[in-house]
């Protein structure tokens, strides 16, 4: 298994990070999550990273404070404290100074990341390049809001719906996003005048919406579906060759929890297609499932009471991505915002003497907070005082 | 009145006080953790004490006497030891009824105390702290703690 280790570096004291097939972050906000992300894409992804930003005219004169700034976002050099920070990458330090002095070659990306500012993606509906947004906005945004550009642009044809899309995504994922995120609703592209736009129409005649009227949760799902597109090609080729790894964070954001737990399904879709996949979440859901996994796993459960939490199809393809992901090694990782250390916490037991992992990293303490004031509340009702 | 007082005045549990954790058995011992055992006020086993008047009643198993620090009176934990899962959960709400009804009818002096009622995982455990199982039992007035119970020094308010 490959682990990064990081000392040092913005809020992390001390995080230990091991990599399985599927691997979870939670933690509070401001923990070090999403820098832990980006490092990891940057030990996967120097060159390609290095390689885009000049080929975008951003320059940061082999200084390594400077390549910070560029690369996680203006004003974040200064989570790299000189002389206490450190990184190891698959058991070797990494210098990182020397990483930003020295021009790595440009190699094609190994990781694909989907970052939590994704709604940012798209502006009027319309994936926005790389030069559209400001120097000191952080490299992961930019990266994928041109990503989705170049997808759409390139692999849709004018006049074709982008959702539901007969070569993409299984026809059982497709049924499952139109009942629980359009709603009937077809994902199109529309002109308005001569400005291509992304427009959910209804179909008879009615008309389209444009992005901006849009739920919430819709114009943060449709980003999320196109980088699914992305992973996902419409070839015999289950993957993107170049791409091993796959961060996503905050798959969440905005859904209701039926549409999370599409979206969680579309994660083991890819586990099951052979990505490495990290996630960082708020959402106990998430590890619900993961939890599920693990036990449905140990007792030899049929793969399709692993659909059946997600209410999904009793199909031979469901049953067989079902049985590849419950063979994946899935790992949990808490990051604690008081000691700024990192803990495993994959067994999810919720007998753990550790809070930590009872609690499942914070995700479940409201809810056991709440049960503990009722029990009390019920346990204690109308009897007499003690004198 | 104390909880060993209260335990020396109830029907059929009146021989039952043991000091600290003396009452439990000793698989059960490990299950309680007091932050400080000298809070402890003594224990009771509630289910061998009945066990020949209620053969066949679902019986709870301990009361745990504690003083908190931020407390005047002593607080008293109803404390069942059992398996945590799903298909205990109504063997564990009966038992949780016939301790309300005993409590009622022969435990009025132990009554009258704050209480936790808590269900102790006695083995693996498969509830989630925010799941539905868990919500049913708080609505019956019970607690799930998994595998441990902590006493804290201090009480939450």
């Amino acid at each position: 298994m490959t682990t990064l280790n990081i000392r040092n570096v913005g809020q992390i004291t001390d995080a230990r990070l091991t990599f399985g097939d599927l691997t979870v972050l939670v933690g509070p906000q401001a923990t070090g999550k999403s820098i832990a992300l980006q490092l990891l894409k940057l030990m996967v992804d120097a060159g390609q990273v290095q390689g885009e930003l000049s080929r975008y005219g951003l320059d940061w004169s082999g200084r390594l404070p400077d390549f910070l700034d560029v690369y996680l976002g203006e004003g974040m050099h200064g989570v790299w404290r000189q002389g206490e920070s450190s990184i190891e990458w698959a058991g070797r330090a990494v210098d990182l100074a020397q990483l930003a002095a020295r021009k790595r070659r440009a190699k094609d990306e190994s990781l694909f990341f989907i970052p939590a500012q994704r709604v940012l993606a798209l502006r009027d509906g319309w994936p926005r390049p790389f030069t559209d947004y400001s120097p000191g906005d952080p490299f992961a945004v930019r990266e994928y809001s041109e990503k989705l550009r170049v997808l759409v642009e390139q692999e849709f044809g004018a006049a074709e719906d982008l959702f539901p899309q007969e070569r993409r995504l299984k026809r059982e994922f497709r049924d499952l996003l139109e009942k629980n995120v359009f709603s009937n609703f077809h994902l199109r592209v529309d002109k308005i005048r001569s400005q291509k736009r992304l427009v959910l129409g209804a179909g008879g005649g009615a008309e389209n919406l444009p992005y901006m009227v849009w739920s919430a949760g819709q114009r943060e799902f449709v980003p999320l579906l196109l980088g699914f597109y992305w992973l996902m090609p419409p070839t015999k080729v289950s993957t993107r060759a170049e791409i091993e790894w796959v961060v996503l964070e905050e798959l969440e954001m905005g859904l209701h929890p039926r549409a999370i737990s599409v979206v969680v399904l579309l994660v083991l879709e890819l586990v099951a297609r052979g990505y490495r996949v990290c996630l960082s979440t708020h959402s106990p859901q998430v590890l619900d499932a993961i939890w599920a996994l693990k036990h449905l796993r140990e007792n030899q459960a049929p793969p399709e009471t692993l659909l059946r939490i997600f209410e999904a199809p009793n199909t031979q393809p469901m049953q067989r991505l079902a049985a590849s992901a419950m063979e994946k090694t899935v790992k949990v990782y808490y990051f604690n915002r008081e000691t700024g250390t990192t803990g495993d916490i994959s067994n999810l037991d919720p007998s753990a003497e550790g809070q930590a992992e009872a609690g499942w990293g914070g995700l479940s303490e409201f809810s056991g907070r709440a049960n503990e004031a009722v029990a009390r509340a019920v346990a204690n009702a109308g009897r007499e005082e003690q004198q | 009145m104390t909880f060993k007082e209260a335990v020396e005045r109830t029907p059929n549990l009146k021989t039952g006080w043991r000091s600290g954790k003396g009452a439990l058995e000793a698989k059960d011992k490990p299950h309680i953790k007091p932050e400080d055992t000298r809070q402890l006020r003594g224990s009771a086993f509630m289910d061998a004490a009945l066990r020949t008047r209620e053969p066949h009643a679902n019986r709870w198993d301990y009361a745990i006497g504690y003083q908190h620090t931020n407390r005047n009176a002593e607080f008293i934990y109803w404390v069942e030891t059992h398996t945590g899962s799903d298909d205990q959960i109504k063997v564990v709400l009966k038992k949780l009824e016939w301790l309300k009804t005993w409590l009622r009818r022969d435990g009025q002096h132990l009554d009258r105390f704050d209480r936790d009622m808590i269900w102790v995982s006695s083995g693996h455990t498969l509830f989630t702290k925010g799941s539905a199982q868990v919500k049913r039992l708080a609505q019956k007035g019970l607690l799930y703690s998994g595998a441990i119970l902590r006493i804290p020094n201090e009480r939450p308010v």
